[in-house]
């Protein structure tokens, strides 16, 4: 957009007042009656025109010039109250009319002090303006409203857009590359680090030791975990099964996940079924359930029972062949008839 | 024979392990075994297959007894005693003539596994506090005869185990999708037509659980999904389609379907 200025302004009128004696009156008439003048009469005399002091007066008004101030347009004078009304512009802010510098722009005319940025206030006549939805914003504001709407943010140092990944630094977002590392130079990317009022890239920030948390990957500021060859934080160390933090007690790992001690076992299968501890060396399995050595047995009389031994279930359970034998008949009839069914059906 | 029963105890009383096995031994009082209430220590004892009547309160005086067997016996009634056995994490009374279990069972302190397999009993048999049992792991109730579980059933919140096999029940409470513990459940033969939808929540597909529930008079969308397999049971009752059709089954009222387990031949009904 640009913007028209119009000099309106007093510089047509010049304002006389002359001594009728002086002059020589032979045929002068009054610019405006055309009458001659009489000798003792008061006349006025502008850019050597004559007027009788009643006939000099506003166009538009008839009343003499105040202070003799006028304003002329097209060969008519005017008080300036009057030029103003019918001529001189007014400010589509103040509404106050314009002498002087006229600012025109988005169709409507400014005083130069009265057109400003809608959004920061900041005087436009002299660096020009953006219309955006009806507005007029300065060239920042328009860049920070563009990116607002582009849904990215705002150099706080350059006032463009930030393309790429923007950098937070004390609130406000930057393009990372205003920065260099604390400690190697290097200029800075988004993933830079704050550490103690200081920006680091993410190298030297690593070197300096600050863990990152294995779970939530952000750095630990507090009581660090060490486990699974990686750094946790302390509520972020957790079992795989049920999410508890093991928060100092003993964790178990297989295929580098970490478990609490009963789920460990409950999904590695290493808990007695008898004397529901936790099996150390040999187990037996069978049923979807284990046996530490001493408790492997039949599960009606007790007896011992190896590898090698024939079982029979009941209810997921091992019985000897000796207790088997015992049951009532109705009973074993019932089991087979289970057994073969499910044999059957191919389960 | 008391001769060599008394062997038996007398070796148990000099060795270290303070464990008793007599298995089929024909005894028929438990205090008739010689030299048995000098065994003060004693942390086990198996009494499977003998033809015993009762359980002596004095048992409660074992106070190191963590495992008692009495599978296969003709015991018509526990002691109350029993529930204030401190250290009593096993108790296995399967197959015996029990009708009842006694008043404030509930309060045993630290069980475990309890099998009441092959009995008379049913939910109007379980003593008021029997839900206080909240360290119980596995239970084991097939071949009773439960019609109904009462809802006090979610209480058991550490239940790994659960075998109704065999009963007579024609509805599971929902409050069974409380025991999220679960990892083996037993329901085969019984009257029941639908599962609660509650029951979604539970974990029973997986290889390390077991799911039974063959012999059951299904309602047929349910016994479709049995076709093709458990997994599809349970993401069938999860679905509101079937949420839908359990609230309307369950307004409808339909009377259970009939009795079908002849139990009359049960040695725990048959009088001696």
């Amino acid at each position: 957009m640009t913007m028209d200025e119009d000099a309106t302004s007093d510089n047509s009128s010049v304002v006389t007042f002359c001594d009728s004696a002086t002059m020589s009156l032979g045929s002068a008439v009054c610019q405006r009656c055309g009458e001659g003048f009489g000798l003792d009469e008061q006349i006025v005399n502008s850019n050597g025109q004559m007027w009788h002091t009643y006939c000099f007066v506003c166009a538009q008004c008839f009343q003499p010039f105040p202070e003799g101030r006028f304003f002329e347009f097209e060969g008519r004078k005017y008080c300036e109250h009057d030029f103003c009304v019918l001529f001189a512009p007014s400010c589509a802010k103040c509404g106050e009319f314009i002498s002087g510098r006229v600012i025109k722009a988005m169709n409507a005319s400014w005083h130069p002090e009265c057109f400003r940025c809608f959004s920061c206030s900041k005087i436009l006549a002299d660096e020009g303006f953006i219309k955006n939805q009806g507005r007029a914003l300065c060239k920042d504001c328009n860049a920070m409203e563009k990116a607002k709407g582009l849904g990215k943010y705002f150099c706080f140092k350059c006032h463009s857009i930030i393309d790429g990944g923007h950098l937070k630094w004390k609130g406000e977002p930057y393009h990372p590359y205003h920065f260099n590392c604390h400690s190697c130079g290097c200029e800075l990317k988004e993933d830079a680090r704050e550490k103690d009022g200081n920006l680091y890239c993410l190298r030297c920030h690593d070197k300096m030791g600050i863990p990152i948390c294995g779970a939530c990957r952000r750095p630990i500021e507090e009581r660090v975990v060490h486990a699974l060859g990686k750094t946790w934080h302390v509520e972020h160390f957790v079992c795989a099964k049920c999410e508890k933090p093991f928060l100092g007690t003993r964790h178990y790992e297989k295929k580098g996940l970490a478990y609490c001690e009963i789920h460990y076992h409950q999904l590695f299968g290493n808990i007695c079924f008898v004397c529901n501890n936790i099996i150390n060396g040999d187990v037996f399995s069978a049923f979807n359930k284990a046996w530490c050595v001493h408790h492997f047995a039949c599960s009606i009389c007790d007896k011992k029972m190896s590898q090698k031994t024939k079982f029979f279930e009941f209810d997921q359970k091992p019985v000897c062949k000796g207790c088997y034998d015992k049951f009532p008949g109705e009973l074993k009839k019932r089991l087979k008839k289970a057994y073969d069914e499910a044999i059957k059906s191919g389960k | 024979m008391a001769s060599k029963l008394k062997k038996l105890v007398d070796d148990v009383k000099d060795s270290s392990n303070p464990e008793l096995d007599l298995v089929d031994k024909g005894i028929v009082n438990i205090l008739e075994i010689p030299g048995f209430v000098n065994l003060k220590n004693l942390t086990k004892v198996v009494l499977a297959h003998n033809k015993i009547t009762s359980v002596p309160p004095s048992i409660a005086n074992f106070l190191n007894l963590e495992i008692i067997i009495l599978f296969n016996n003709a015991i018509e009634e526990l002691p109350t005693t029993l529930s204030s056995m401190p250290k009593l994490k096993t108790l296995n009374v399967g197959m015996n003539r029990l009708s009842a279990l006694p008043r404030g069972f509930g309060a045993c302190p630290m069980l475990e596994v309890l099998d009441v397999t092959y009995n008379n009993l049913s939910e109007h048999s379980l003593p008021g506090n029997f839900f206080c049992l909240d360290t119980l792991r596995a239970l084991y109730m097939g071949d009773n005869d439960f019609e109904n579980l009462p809802p006090e059933f979610g209480r058991l919140k550490n239940l790994q185990i659960l075998v109704l096999r065999d009963n007579d029940l024609v509805a599971l409470p929902k409050e069974m999708g409380e025991l999220i513990r679960l990892r083996e459940l037993h329901i085969q033969g019984n009257r029941l037509t639908v599962l609660p939808p509650e029951m979604g929540n539970l974990d029973l597909i997986g290889t390390k659980q077991i799911f039974k529930a063959d012999g059951n008079p299904w309602v047929t969308p349910i016994a479709d999904q049995f076709q093709v397999g458990i997994s599809h049971v349970f993401d069938y009752i999860r679905s509101d389609t079937y949420k839908f059709l359990y609230g309307r089954h369950m307004a409808a009222g339909a009377a259970p379907p009939p009795k079908t387990n002849d139990k009359s031949k049960k040695i725990s009904r048959i009088k001696k």
